[in-house]
């Protein structure tokens, strides 16, 4: 009988989600945070920080803040100062400063109720919550684009100013906002543009050769001894480079490649495993929004992906889909959702940019929705939807 | 009140496991996952507190009812949810 070899020996570390102890070429860039947030570690109750992390995707952005909370955390638990580190995707939370504090508050009481009150009021309810047990919070707003794009102004006026207007209290509120460049933020008006601060860190794209380095760090932990030579890494740093440097496709890139030669018992990731594996990739960041969106989001887009699977049409009509989303809805025992729900979900997938939708107006019938799906092959999208599906 | 009428209710006793499951909770989340009323939910809530079995904490609007960590009373009733649970999964 034949034994089966992996070429990996831990592939959790190449997961989207896992935090290295080491930050090739970020450690600049990790020690200025450090520095930014060093007075929590003598008086917290002085201040509170306001970081603005810019950089493209993949260039290491919530990496590097994940690994800052982890150490910030592990040095103010040192000084007897409770420091909570949350990490909080805006998108995930459709922009809304009203989810993203009830997020936060749910760290420290898990059953928070979600209806009846108002963010203002979330706000008060997080820092009394701090307050009672002398904690301060470190909050990352990740992709904080969404959150601009949806609340304005007004929701990082209410995270800044609401707290600094509580006298004689302590600041227990700190802020992280990452985002992919500052345009966003040119479009809050003045004052509140100012309550941020304005401490910039911005991480460059990576080189290829730093690339090739942090492909070369996650292969020692995540393979078996001489499992992927220098070519293989070679090669991948030089298709993660012309992605824009994006190191999250390099590692994703690598786990494939290693998910193809172990598929094919090679016993070592080859550049031919790499060349297979970027043929059939989704970039990470669509498999990351595809994790985050609800249950009847997942029913729909497996609809779209069902229509588009196996046909050479560019297009098809929400009616189509809400026929097939019926049928899928039947398969998972579901009930299906309205016609207004499924356009919002409709709105929401073009917004992250999964679907795109345009009206037509060339019918005798008037206007219709006609849906698109631009980028992601529909069988590789159905398959990743139902893998999701059976979570 | 005598041990017997507070632990005669059913609903009651829903709410105390409820608790002891989640840990805490408001009025309306404890009505809606026994699907009874928010008046009579409060009305048992009430009671329980009223017994310092349960406490509730003020967030604004929000109150939070959760096992009085100070009360014997508590601690007693916790115990027996406890190994009641266990002996049934044995």
């Amino acid at each position: 009988m034949k034994t089966y070899r992996s070429v990996f020996r831990d592939e959790a570390k190449l997961d989207i989600n896992y935090v290295p102890h080491r930050l090739p070429h970020r450690e600049g860039e990790h020690r200025l945070l450090m520095e930014f947030f060093s007075f929590m570690l003598r008086f917290p109750e002085k201040m509170a920080q306001r970081v603005i992390i810019t950089g493209d995707v993949g260039t290491g952005k919530t990496v590097l803040c994940q690994r800052f909370g982890a150490d910030m955390t592990r040095e103010a638990s040192k000084t007897g100062t409770n420091l909570r580190y949350v990490h909080v995707n805006c998108r995930e939370y459709r922009g809304s400063l009203f989810l993203v504090l009830h997020h936060t508050v749910t760290v420290f009481h898990p059953t928070f109720p979600k209806r009846g009150y108002s963010a203002e009021e979330l706000l008060s309810a997080l820092l009394q919550i701090l307050d009672e047990e002398n904690a301060y919070v470190i909050l990352t707003l990740d992709e904080f684009e969404s959150l601009i794009e949806r609340e304005g102004s007004e929701a990082v006026y209410k995270l800044t100013r609401l707290q600094e207007a509580r006298s004689n209290k302590p600041q227990r509120l700190s802020l992280i906002c990452v985002m992919r460049n500052l345009r966003a933020i040119e479009r809050l008006d003045a004052s509140t543009r100012s309550t941020l601060q304005l401490n910039i860190i911005n991480l460059e794209k990576y080189s290829k050769e730093q690339l090739t380095d942090i492909l070369n760090d996650r292969v020692s932990i995540a393979f078996k001894p001489l499992a992927v030579s220098e070519e293989t890494v070679s090669l991948i740093a030089e298709l993660a480079f012309s992605e824009n440097g994006n190191a999250r496709f390099a590692i994703e890139l690598l786990w494939r490649a290693g998910k193809y030669a172990d598929t094919e018992d090679l016993g070592a990731v080859t550049p031919e495993c790499v060349r297979e594996a970027v043929s059939g990739i989704i970039p990470t960041v669509r498999k990351g929004e595809l994790a985050s969106l609800k249950l009847h989001e997942k029913l729909f887009l497996l609809a779209v992906a069902r229509i588009f699977k196996g046909s050479q049409r560019a297009f098809a009509t929400l009616a189509e889909i809400e026929e097939v989303y019926a049928v899928v809805c039947e398969e998972f025992d579901e009930r299906a959702h309205s016609h207004t729900q499924l356009w919002k979900y409709l709105q929401l997938l073009s917004a992250i940019g999964i679907l795109k939708t345009e009206v037509s107006t060339g019918g005798t019938r008037g206007r219709s929705t006609l849906v698109y799906l631009p980028r992601i092959p529909a069988h590789e999208l159905e398959k990743e939807l139902s893998v999701s599906l059976k979570k | 009140m005598q041990i017997e009428e507070v632990f005669c209710s059913k609903i009651r006793m829903k709410i105390l496991k409820l608790i002891e499951r989640l840990g805490e909770l408001n009025v309306s989340e404890i009505a809606r996952r026994l699907s009874i009323n928010y008046e009579t939910t409060s009305r048992h809530l009430k009671i329980l507190e009223e017994e310092s079995i349960i406490q509730h904490k003020v967030f604004g609007r929000i109150r939070l009812y959760r096992f009085n960590e100070r009360s014997p009373k508590a601690k007693a009733v916790q115990n027996l949810i406890g190994t009641w649970e266990q002996a049934n999964k044995q």
